[in-house]
Order: C-alpha cells, then sequence, then structure tokens
C-alpha cells in the first residue's frame, strides 16, 4: 500500500478538526454556567467550570430509568436486527429462488418509503397487537430493515460460492454453514450494521414520539426533547444530557471501530 | 459471548416485561416552558392524596405537541386531559369535552367557548405582552425610559430614545421584537385600531391609522432599527441575553427566563400612539372525549378550578392569574409582574376579544402571522399594498355570518 503523504495526513488532521470541533463544544459547554453560554463573547473552554447543568437535568426527570430504556431499544432491536438481517441477506445472496429478483427490488423499494409515510399502518398494527406504549413497539418494528438486509446482501455476494458448496461437499448441515463459514466470514458488515442499527435506534426520537406515552417508559431522546417549551428552551440541561447521551455511541464505535472500517469499505455503506 | 447473551436475554426479559405491563391510568398531556411541569406534578400528588384518583403527567416537547395529541386521538387513546393553547383548542374543538356546569366560569378572564357558547377549557395562566430592557446599556448611553406611574411614552418617543444606542460598538441594534404576530398585533390596538369593526363585516385594515403602524414597523426593519435577522433566526430572547440589544419586546415568560444574565434588565411600560394596548394569550385545561375516563377528567377541573388550587399553580409558574380578584404572590418577579399587570389593566376588553375572535378563526393566525413577516422583510410592497393583501386573505377565512 502506498504511504500517505504530508498533505494526505494535513487534510486528515483538518477534517477531523471539522468534524470533532462541533461534538467537543457540547461537552465543554455542558460544563459551563447559563450565562456564559449565552455570552456575547464567547469562549471554547468554560470560564467557570460548573456541574450545575448535571445537576439541573438530572432533577428533572428519572434519567436513569430513561437511559435503562434506551440500552434495552438500543441492544434488543441491535441483535434481532443483526439476526434477522443477517439471515435474510445471506437467502437473497447465495439461495436461488423463484422470485428472488422481485423479492429483493420489493424490499429495496421500501427504503425510499420515509417513516412518516408507512407511521400510521405500523401504528395500527402495534396497537392491535397489545404493543402501544411498550418498549416492544421501539424493538420489533425496528428488526428488519431494507437498509440492513441491503447492506449483509451486498457483502455476502463477496464470499465465494464455491466455499459454500465445499462445505456442503463435505456434509456440512445448512445451519452449519451459516454458522461456521458465513458468520465469521461477515463479521465487518455484522460491525458495521450493529453500529448503525444502535446508533438509530439510540438516536430515534420520532416513533418513540408516537409510540410510548408513558414517563417510565420514556428513551432518553424522548426525554431531552421535554426540556424545548413554546417560549423557549432549556438549553443548558439540553447541552448536559446530550453530551451524557454521546458515551455510549462512543463507546459502540471503539469497540467495533476496526470492523466497522472494514464493513464500511467493503459495503460500500457511508454514515 | 455466552455471558454476553445471558445478558442479552435478561434486558430482553426486562424489555418485554416492561411492555406487556399496560394498565389504563388517566393521563394528562403537558410541556412546560419552566416551572410548570413541577408545580403540575405536586398539585397532583395532593389530588391522588384526597382523592385516591391518580392521574400521570405525560411531558411532550412543545413542537411535537399537537402531532402527538392528534395521534392519540386518532390512534383511539385519546388523554382524558391536556394542557392547551388557543391553537390547539381551535383544532380539536370536535375532541374537546363541554366543560359547561364543571366550575364556575365568571370567576374567570380569557375563556373559550364552542359553537354552542359552552366553555370548552379551564384558563390555567395568562400572558401579555410587554417590554423588557437592559438597564445597562441604557443607563450608559443615558436612554430615557418611563417606569411604571411615570407618564407612558409614545412610539415616536421611544424611537427617538433607543436611536441613541444606533452605532455603538457594543450594540449590535437598539432592540429586538419576538418574530410572532402576537407580539406585533397590540400596536394596531395602541392606535385604536381594532381588525374588524363588527364581526367580519368590515376591516379597518386599511385605515391610515393601521397603515402608520405598519409604516413604522417596515421603518425599524429598513434602517436597522430593528435586526431583520433576529426575525428570520427566530430567536430573539437568545440574541437579548447576549447583552448587545437595548430592548425586547416580548412576553411576562422572559421575566423567569431572564433570571441570572449578565447584565441588570426589567420591565418597562409599553410605548403607544393614542392609547395603551396588550394581548392576552395563555393556556388553559381541556378534556378530551373518548378517553374513558371523561367523569373523572371533569372531577378533577373542577377540583383545580378552586381558589386556593389554583392559585398555587400560578404562584409558582411565570405567568399570571387568570382567575378574578385572585391575590397571587409572584415573590422575586413581583416588580415586573406588576408592570405587565398595569398592561392589562389599561387595556380595553374590546381589544382582548377582538384578538381572541381571530385566534380562534382557523387559518387566521397563520395568515396575520404571514403578514408580519412579509413586513419585517424588507417586502417591496408599500404598507397599505400588504395590508390590502392581509384584508382579502382574511376575508377568505372569516365567517360570513
Amino acid at each position: 500500500m502506498k504511504k500517505a503523504t504530508v498533505w494526505q495526513y494535513i487534510l486528515a488532521i483538518l477534517l477531523i478538526f471539522v468534524f470533532l470541533t462541533p461534538v467537543f463544544y457540547v461537552i465543554s459547554s455542558s460544563f459551563k454556567p447559563i450565562n456564559e453560554l449565552f455570552s456575547a463573547n464567547p469562549t471554547f473552554f468554560p470560564r467557570n467550570f460548573t456541574f450545575e447543568n448535571f445537576q439541573n437535568a438530572l432533577s428533572r426527570g428519572n434519567f436513569l430509568v430513561y437511559i435503562g430504556n434506551s440500552f434495552i431499544v438500543a441492544i434488543s432491536s441491535t441483535i434481532l436486527a443483526v439476526v434477522i438481517n443477517t439471515m435474510s441477506g445471506y437467502a437473497l445472496a447465495k439461495f436461488r429462488f423463484k422470485g428472488d429478483t422481485f423479492v429483493m427490488i420489493l424490499i429495496l423499494s421500501t427504503i425510499m418509503l420515509p417513516l412518516e409515510v408507512i407511521m400510521v399502518p405500523i401504528f395500527s398494527v402495534l396497537r392491535t397487537f397489545g404493543m402501544y406504549n411498550s418498549l416492544l413497539a421501539l424493538i420489533i418494528p425496528a428488526a428488519a430493515t431494507p437498509t440492513g438486509i441491503f447492506l449483509m446482501r451486498q457483502y455476502l455476494l463477496t464470499i465465494p460460492d464455491e466455499v459454500i458448496q465445499s462445505a456442503r461437499i463435505d456434509g456440512a448441515s445448512e445451519w452449519k454453514i451459516f454458522t461456521k463459514i458465513i458468520l465469521p466470514n461477515a463479521k465487518p458488515a455484522i460491525a458495521t450494521l450493529a453500529i448503525f442499527s444502535f446508533m438509530w435506534r439510540w438516536n430515534d426520537y420520532i416513533w418513540p414520539l408516537i409510540a410510548i406515552s408513558t414517563r417510565s417508559k420514556y428513551t432518553l431522546q424522548l426525554a431531552i426533547a421535554n426540556f424545548s417549551g413554546e417560549f423557549g428552551s432549556d438549553y443548558s440541561s439540553i447541552i448536559a444530557m446530550s453530551a451524557i447521551s454521546m458515551i455510549p455511541m462512543l463507546i459502540v464505535f471503539i469497540i467495533f471501530q476496526k470492523q466497522f472500517v472494514q464493513g464500511t469499505v467493503q459495503t460500500g455503506m457511508k454514515g | 459471548m455466552k455471558k454476553f447473551i445471558a445478558m442479552f436475554l435478561l434486558l430482553m426479559a426486562i424489555g418485554l416485561l416492561a411492555g406487556c405491563n399496560r394498565t389504563k391510568t388517566l393521563q394528562m398531556l403537558w410541556w412546560s416552558d419552566g416551572t410548570e411541569g413541577e408545580v403540575m406534578q405536586t398539585l397532583l400528588d395532593q389530588y391522588k392524596e384526597e382523592t385516591g384518583v391518580e392521574i400521570e403527567l405525560v411531558p411532550v416537547a412543545y413542537n411535537d405537541y399537537e402531532a402527538r395529541l392528534a395521534t392519540m386521538i386518532t390512534g383511539g387513546e385519546a388523554p382524558a386531559l391536556a394542557r392547551v393553547t388557543e391553537g390547539h383548542l381551535n383544532n380539536f374543538k370536535a375532541n374537546i369535552l363541554s366543560l359547561e356546569g364543571v366550575y364556575d366560569e365568571s370567576g374567570f378572564t380569557n375563556l373559550f367557548f364552542n359553537a354552542d357558547g359552552d366553555v370548552i377549557s379551564l384558563p390555567m395562566d395568562i400572558t401579555a405582552n410587554g417590554m423588557f430592557v437592559n438597564l445597562d446599556l441604557l443607563d450608559k448611553y443615558e436612554v430615557n425610559y418611563p417606569e411604571l406611574g411615570d407618564p407612558v411614552w409614545t412610539w415616536s418617543e421611544f424611537e427617538t430614545e433607543m436611536s441613541k444606542l444606533k452605532g455603538k460598538d457594543d450594540v449590535q441594534a437598539p432592540g429586538i421584537f419576538d418574530h410572532q404576530a402576537h407580539r406585533f398585533m397590540p400596536l394596531f390596538y395602541q392606535n385604536g385600531v381594532k381588525l374588524w369593526t363588527t364581526p367580519y363585516s368590515a376591516s379597518n385594515l386599511k385605515s391610515a391609522k393601521a397603515v402608520e403602524v405598519v409604516e413604522m414597523l417596515m421603518r425599524f426593519y429598513d434602517e436597522g432599527f430593528l435586526p431583520r435577522d433576529a426575525y428570520i433566526t427566530k430567536n430573539s430572547a437568545s440574541l437579548f441575553r447576549t447583552g448587545q440589544y437595548g430592548f425586547h419586546l416580548s412576553g411576562n415568560w422572559n421575566v423567569s427566563g431572564y433570571q441570572n444574565l449578565e447584565f441588570n434588565w426589567t420591565v418597562v411600560p409599553m410605548p403607544q400612539f393614542t392609547n395603551r394596548a396588550t394581548i392576552l394569550g395563555g393556556k388553559s385545561l381541556a378534556a378530551f372525549k373518548d378517553s374513558g375516563a371523561e367523569k373523572e377528567a371533569k372531577a378533577f377541573i373542577a377540583w383545580m378550578a378552586e381558589g386556593e388550587q389554583h392559585d398555587q399553580y400560578t404562584g409558582g409558574v411565570p405567568y399570571l392569574t387568570p382567575r378574578l380578584g385572585a391575590t397571587v404572590n409572584y415573590g422575586d418577579f413581583a416588580d415586573q409582574y406588576a408592570v405587565f399587570l398595569d398592561e392589562i389593566a389599561n387595556t380595553s376588553n374590546d381589544y382582548v376579544q377582538d384578538w381572541l375572535n381571530q385566534v380562534m378563526i382557523p387559518g387566521m393566525y397563520p395568515i396575520i402571522n404571514q403578514f408580519v413577516e412579509d413586513a419585517a422583510s424588507g417586502s417591496e410592497e408599500t404598507a397599505l399594498e400588504l395590508l390590502t393583501q392581509l384584508e382579502a386573505d382574511l376575508k377568505a377565512v372569516a365567517p360570513t355570518s
């Protein structure tokens, strides 16, 4: 591989600076007292360091419950999404059956439908099944996504058919092929899907807003939004809780970083 | 890996249990700008202690409030109670219960009625427009201003005084107006212009006095007396907080919002043309049809309308009380609230009702908002042309009888 030039390093550092400045500014601002947040001469670092914003925000709601709910939803739906999307992607990539292309096109076409369009039908289905105002209402609809299926299919197409055929000749069952050959080889794509899925569910706001109506089942994003009123917003609390809400995403990304980079390169996915 | 799977299964089980444990409780949909949620929660706890009836407060962000309410109603999950604006009362009037006979409405102002003349909500708080000033800037540049009890200044005197702030290094612009039409409309009333003479038969919008008001507003923006970007970005309160503006035409909710600023500020009487006027806004509590708890919802409203509970609420929130004859202790905000109460006391009820009538007619308020936005955004049309368009647009949605 060609070595990166000095200019490429400079460009990379500049891009890092551009992307990370807002993140660090939010974190730094979360430690500023409110009058500094609206100061005419803002500074990057707090002049008077305070934990007041965190104390105020945490005193205005049961944030441990909201964070717990967000974790339950994000982890459960991510695991479900990985299992279901990987299986679907494998079937569409490696099995030929009547109408397989049509099924794939049908799945892909749903990518074009925004949530707002399918919101009412999904709401009706969940209500019929008694899932309205439950965490299941946030977990189940996200279990299979067209983007996830597409991502997994594209990656699994790169695994040579010969590998699977050899395994069959050696007497491996379909389940064994999937678990012992496909899954280990699909790690980069699975990591990518896991990160995206966790991020989508963790940051999801519109769907929980519609599907949840009890405070005890609120996710973190719903709770943060409630700091906004008609005449103004409690920016200090919003910034403090937003800073906290970044932490799980950072941890997930750090864990899957290596596979994520590999996965995005090989599947052509972009964040 | 096994540990991880075990942890996942445990979390799933907790999630499923949390999801399946559904019981029907009374819900009150709510949003807060400050302490309203906490004060209401205290009252709900008190109510539970007295009656055994539990009502769950469900907070929702204001921007998504209407969408959430609409989804709950259409999805067959209407809340028993909800905090509402006049806009919500208008948009959901088909779903709101009549409160006729539930409480004594003669003890309240800012009441809303349905087509049958039944009262449809309990007024919880009222807001009034008013003028905030940055005392540090005004004192530094020797800007004179009246205090409560002094003769009220005119818009012309106001402009002369505040223009002393123009071109100063530490001043972005003399002042700012909130972007909502609600804040601008008192200027019409301050010049004696009611929007309609008798209900929707003839408008006064093309009168010389109305033109005078709009021309002044357009000049303010054209000459930089008011910054156009504040109107476009709709963040006037954040801008005033920077300390680089002399005045902010806003409302009493900012009295609490402006605590802990880095500069001194106060509320002064609004200027006038020929007479004083402010207009009221406010929130109320409504009960909804098909919630399955209509009787309980009405019972709570009856309890809440009692003086003691109602005063406890208005004493703890950054608003004024709609309860006639109430003696509310506004605590640290008493001096500033005295100015707002004085504005209300000096506003003719004709103007109050004129404004309430407009906002309760579907489609009128967005048209008025658009008109103010056009006037503030450097429109090439004249004030009279804008007002002519406004009249035509309002006539199209005004009731014919």
